[in-house]
């Protein structure tokens, strides 16, 4: 008993000197003030969805024909305690408007520098399917309002794991990749439930493994990643049988070539799950650097293979990025987005304006 | 009126030319005596190459950002806007995948971090080089 008692008086002095002599903390953070509405739009008559522009699927970032701020703002904290020795300590929050600002940790993990190639990394994080999954939040690193909504629609976006991260270079070629394994358990996700099944919907993805690898050089960039994991669903709290079996094995297939002459730069991505039925996403976008000021046009579009009246959709937007402060960007983009399923469609037709300002500190 | 305008060319022409012109080095320690090129150089500022040709550490130090020598370095060695820059850097710092050099704030400070330090690289005005340290590249 005693001894028991002690522990925690040990971690508490641990603390006390990890924060008061060692722990290096540094705070950073991020912040997009976003504001938008749909000029027109279809909606979904048949159920009951008025004109809608879902500016972002995972999480549900849907605009209406009013203006409306609180789908994409949002502001995220990140602090990093470094533990010397290669040991540090990273948490971010973040506030989104499209959850009525709740605070929420979204990466929780620790980090050790095994050498000057390998880290590994273990909590919560995002979980990198696509090129701009890790900092799809900090607007401010890319140039549209947001990366391409029919590209990046898994209903998972964060993970609880290992990761273990590479980099180096071989000749002229820069490399980085990372081998990662984890899960997530979402007791209520936000775009099942809100827009296909309408009632409260667990998510869960188990056994997730995968990796991702990049080169680059120069004014080229190559990124090629590879994920399987194992789906269970549950509607109202009733398991959902894909095909009488209690779980399905999916698998997710991504690969991102960009080019930046400079002025010129051209982003392409495509993308494949392959679950129940498959699911192919691409976009290919393109903008030109005029001193702070870049113009650029994007178009996305998801499609579903061999299936009648699957879920179909694209989006051509063009926008403009102003780099008018060090540290912040103007942005103003215009979507014009095709619904192309009756029985699966999401959100109908829509065309729809939307500015901000994305800021990192 | 006429005058003021004057003026304000001629400052405008001063700046101008000494943004210009300033030549900046680039410096190690005089140890070190490794292989560097404009190439391997900007990659060790933009953090993906971690090491010397001799295999020792790399650790890089900034000088301010809104310094007009910070400015000009990523434009001529990094090859990048300052807000593309902090673009890079933030796609980074938010992932868990890299953390910018350190800053200091004056030629004499790298000076000293780098005479100190044979891992540390920095850059400086060209007129302010002493001895102490080695001259890697010029720009």
């Amino acid at each position: 008993m005693k001894n028991l008692l002690r522990i925690p008086y040990f971690f508490i002095y641990l603390f006390f000197i990890s924060t008061t002599t060692f722990a290096d903390i540094q705070f950073s953070g991020f912040a997009s003030i976003n504001a938008g509405k749909v000029l027109s739009g279809t909606g979904v008559p048949h159920y009951d969805v008025e004109p809608t522009f879902l500016a972002d699927y995972p999480l549900v970032s849907a605009y209406g024909e009013e203006v409306d701020f609180k789908p994409e703002t949002l502001m995220g904290i990140q602090i990093k305690s470094d533990l010397t020795e290669g040991l540090s300590v990273t948490a971010q929050i973040v506030a989104r408007g499209a959850n009525d600002f709740d605070a929420t940790f979204e990466w929780l993990y620790a980090s050790y520098e095994v050498n000057d190639s390998w880290t590994i990394q273990a909590g919560k994080k995002r979980l990198p399917l696509f090129y701009y999954s890790d900092f799809f939040d900090v607007g401010y690193a890319y140039v549209w309002m947001r990366p391409p909504a029919d590209n990046y629609t898994w209903q998972i976006f964060n993970y609880t794991g290992v990761n273990a991260l590479y980099t180096g270079e071989v000749g002229d070629w820069s490399i980085s990749g990372n081998i990662y394994g984890g899960e997530e358990d979402d007791p209520n996700n936000k775009l099942l439930g809100d827009f296909f099944f309408f009632e409260t919907t667990r998510e869960v993805w188990t056994n997730i493994i995968g990796g991702v690898f990049q080169m680059s050089k120069d004014w080229f960039e190559l990124r090629v990643t590879h994920m399987m994991f194992d789906n269970e669903r549950f509607r109202s709290g009733e398991r959902v049988l894909f095909s009488g079996k209690m779980q399905q094995e999916s698998k997710f297939y991504g690969v991102a070539a960009n080019f930046d002459f400079g002025e010129l730069f051209i982003l392409t991505e495509v993308n494949r799950l392959d679950t129940e039925d498959v699911f192919d996403t691409r976009m290919i976008s393109a903008g030109y650097r005029m001193d702070t000021i870049t113009p650029f046009i994007a178009y996305s579009e998801f499609e579903t293979d061999d299936v009648v009246d699957g879920e179909n959709h694209d989006t051509t937007s063009i926008g403009l990025r102003w780099d008018f402060h060090d540290s912040a960007a103007f942005k103003i983009q215009y979507d014009k987005v095709k619904d192309n399923s009756f029985e699966l469609a999401v959100a109908g037709d829509s065309k729809s304006l939307t500015i901000g300002i994305d800021v990192v500190f | 009126m006429k005058s003021s305008i004057k003026y304000m060319t001629s400052i405008l022409l001063v700046l101008f030319s000494f943004s210009c012109f300033a030549e900046i080095v680039v410096i190690v320690h005089p140890s070190n005596a490794s292989s560097l090129d404009a190439k391997s150089i900007q990659r060790m500022f933009l953090g993906k190459s971690k090491s010397y040709s001799d295999g020792k550490k790399v650790v890089a130090i900034n000088q301010k950002k809104k310094s007009d020598i910070t400015k000009d370095f990523a434009k001529k060695v990094l090859k990048k806007s300052a807000s593309q820059l902090k673009a890079y850097w933030s796609k980074l710092i938010f992932t868990g995948k890299g953390t910018p050099p350190k800053e200091v704030s004056t030629d004499a400070e790298v000076i000293e971090l780098v005479a100190t330090n044979p891992n540390i690289i920095g850059y400086i005005n060209a007129s302010s080089v002493t001895d102490k340290v080695k001259v890697a590249g010029k720009f």
